[in-house]
């Protein structure tokens, strides 16, 4: 039974980290329409700027280092709309996603360049979980699935209780028409990368303080937040998080049956099924 | 902006010219498609350490009758598709005779292929998997296969009275092929072996996996891992209190687990390829290695890696730097060659053997294990 519910919890929070990773994704598509892959890469920078801020010879400690870090992911974040896809607000989505490859590329190989492409940790010490009817947590985990939890709140009482979360709605239906009655485009896509970067940023450095750091960190996990945002419906908050969860369930679930050399499978599995019924996505609203 | 972009070319086009003029036609260039990035790039540095360390040995020597050495480096971003393109970039682009392969048995053993059919002459000094040369009389290994240390293995799990275990390894050439070996060898010793559970590289989460090795608490746990993986599952077993003696193989016994996982890792053991740290070849390795890298630790296979940019040395200089020349000097120049790692005569299948010991972590520190 314990082994069950020990599975369950590894499932909710592995969705946790996709659905945190799948929000600030979901956004982006939501409001700009285009598939961000570069969005792993943020995740990754978000925790090696924290990383960046505690080593040598900076050396704050995390409680202080932990803002700064965000706002950085938050800057690179801005800085890839301003350099990379403003320019290209006007162009298909096909250009927009192979940019958005590109910039994958090279954030990814930017990181490798400073920091080597070995993997590293935060050097805080290893604490046994915490029990309760021996299922055991970690003071990390529990950060991980209450921030997730927050943030989605959050985001929600932004797009829907608020005039800046209706404008981005606005944009997101229609750029044009948007800008025809006025509403300030410029300012709610630049509202968007602000949000989804300090999501990425979070869910980086919540991933790297429960794991380690390494370059490719983003990449793998990406993968499964793409997969979550289709189950749950691109553009969908709620269904970022319920489609994280699921996938994180099926697949920790699913290696108690089948061999665990088919855990990804799971995820791709249903990524493949989705694609199939709803080819769209990849590409765009069909018009 | 014109001003600029006039600059940029003129800088590279004088780059042309020098980079040439400089390392011309007075080399020998070796390749070498290592592991510089991407999931197990974290051995890949390493060996980088140590084959430039025996490069700068020779070079400073006096090079191959006169002629430096070169190795051209090829980053294979650690998936079998890119050592493939790394190795034929080598071969087509450089020209090179003879290529220092990938590791990883199934990086490795996706590029021996296309050496052998062009052949070139490839070496591995970490490929452990038992079928890793198959591909041909090219390839060769400076590094004992599976087939012993699967057996060491269950030797081990047999002396010290597990006679139940589960086995856990990376889904792989190399995790594949020592499992089958493993439980071979276990099953005819008497042993059962409760559960195989494969798990993918690279990921950064391994807890259900682990409870369902641990599931029933067996008394020890076989967990053929990598440094990487190695160090997130015992964190991870750790921090959920799961209590079982892991018994690993040789890809984890690196310092660099220790320093990722810390005291998770201590007290868990496995077996590894011996080699004597007593002799006079040793000892010099030794003394080099501080003189270039002071403090830091040899990395793991960073001795083979040594040898192998020697033996290679050898074969060069009494065969000639061509690929046939060198294959066939390689037989010649190894035979009882006493290397870092000992003995280094090749078999007829181009491996070597080996004598199998036990370590285990001890207060931070890799020791040899005594029961």
């Amino acid at each position: 039974m314990e082994y069950l519910l020990q599975s369950i919890l590894n499932g909710i929070l592995a969705g946790c980290i996709y659905a945190l990773f799948a929000m600030g994704l979901t956004l982006i598509y939501g409001v700009l329409n285009f598939v961000n892959f570069a969005h792993g890469e943020l995740i990754m920078w978000g925790a090696y700027f924290l990383y960046l801020l505690m080593e040598k010879p900076i050396g704050l400690p995390l409680f202080f280092a932990f803002i700064p870090a965000l706002l950085l992911t938050m800057i690179l974040g801005l800085g890839t709309d301003r350099f990379v896809f403003r320019p290209l607000r006007q162009a298909n989505r096909l250009t927009l996603l192979i940019a958005s490859l590109g910039v994958s590329f090279l954030l990814r190989n930017g990181a490798q360049f400073f920091w080597g492409a070995e993997i590293r940790t935060y050097g805080f010490e290893i604490k046994r979980g915490m029990r309760f009817w021996g299922v055991s947590i970690t003071s990390n985990q529990v950060a991980i699935i209450i921030a997730s939890l927050v943030c989605i709140i959050l985001l929600y009482l932004l797009f829907y209780r608020s005039r800046l979360g209706k404008s981005m709605r606005a944009v997101s239906d229609s750029l044009e028409l948007a800008r025809v009655v006025g509403i300030d485009s410029k300012r709610a896509i630049q509202l968007t990368w602000i949000i989804a970067s300090l999501l990425a940023g979070l869910g980086g450095i919540l991933l790297a303080l429960d794991t380690n750091l390494q370059p490719g960190m983003g990449l793998i996990n990406l993968v499964k937040a793409f997969a979550a945002t289709l189950l749950g419906g691109v553009g969908n908050l709620w269904g970022a998080l319920l489609g994280g969860i699921v996938i994180g369930l099926a697949e920790n679930l699913g290696v108690l049956m089948i061999s665990p050399g088919y855990k990804d499978a799971i995820a791709f599995g249903i990524m493949v099924f989705m694609l199939l019924i709803r080819p769209s996505v990849l590409f765009g609203k069909q018009e | 902006m014109k001003r600029i972009v006039h600059l940029i070319l003129i800088s590279l086009g004088i780059l042309v010219f020098i980079i040439p003029s400089a390392s011309a036609q007075d080399t020998y260039k070796i390749g070498a498609a290592f592991a510089l990035s991407g999931s197990i790039a974290v051995y890949g540095e390493g060996f980088k350490k140590a084959v430039d360390l025996a490069v700068e040995e020779i070079n400073t020597a006096g090079g191959i009758k006169g002629k430096r050495i070169e190795i051209v480096y090829e980053d294979n971003k650690s998936t079998p598709k890119d050592c493939v393109t790394a190795v034929r970039k080598l071969i087509a682009v450089d020209k090179v005779p003879v290529i220092f392969g990938p590791a990883g048995s199934s990086n490795f053993m996706a590029a021996a292929p296309v050496a052998q059919e062009s052949k070139v002459v490839m070496l591995s000094a970490q490929g452990a998997a038992p079928g890793l040369t198959k591909s041909g009389e090219y390839i060769f290994r400076v590094f004992p296969s599976d087939v012993l240390q699967g057996k060491g293995i269950s030797d081990l799990c047999i002396r010290l009275g597990y006679k139940e275990v589960p086995i856990m390894y990376v889904n792989n050439d190399w995790g594949l092929g020592l499992k089958n070996v493993f439980v071979e060898n276990f099953r005819k010793a008497g042993g059962k072996v409760t559960d195989e559970i494969p798990y993918d590289e690279g990921k950064t989460d391994y807890r259900t996996e682990l409870i369902r090795a641990t599931k029933g608490n067996p008394p020890a746990t076989v967990n053929l891992t990598y440094i990487k993986e190695g160090a997130v599952m015992f964190k991870q077993v750790y921090e959920m209190g799961l209590k079982t003696q892991w018994i690993c193989g040789s890809a984890a016994k690196a310092p660099k687990l220790v320093e990722l996982a810390g005291k998770t890792v201590e007290g868990i053991i496995g077996t590894y390829p011996v080699f004597s740290q007593e002799t006079k070849e040793y000892k010099a390795f030794r003394t080099v290695w501080k003189r270039k890298y002071s403090d830091e630790k040899i990395p793991i296979f960073g001795e083979y890696n040594y040898d192998m940019v020697h033996i290679t040395a050898k074969a060069i200089e009494k065969g000639g730097y061509t690929s046939d020349g060198i294959r066939k000097a390689l037989f010649e120049v190894a035979k009882s060659y006493r290397g870092v790692t000992g003995d280094k005569t090749f078999d007829q299948d181009r491996g070597v053997g080996s004598e199998y010991g036990v370590w285990t972590i001890q207060d931070g520190q890799i020791v040899d294990y005594k029961k």
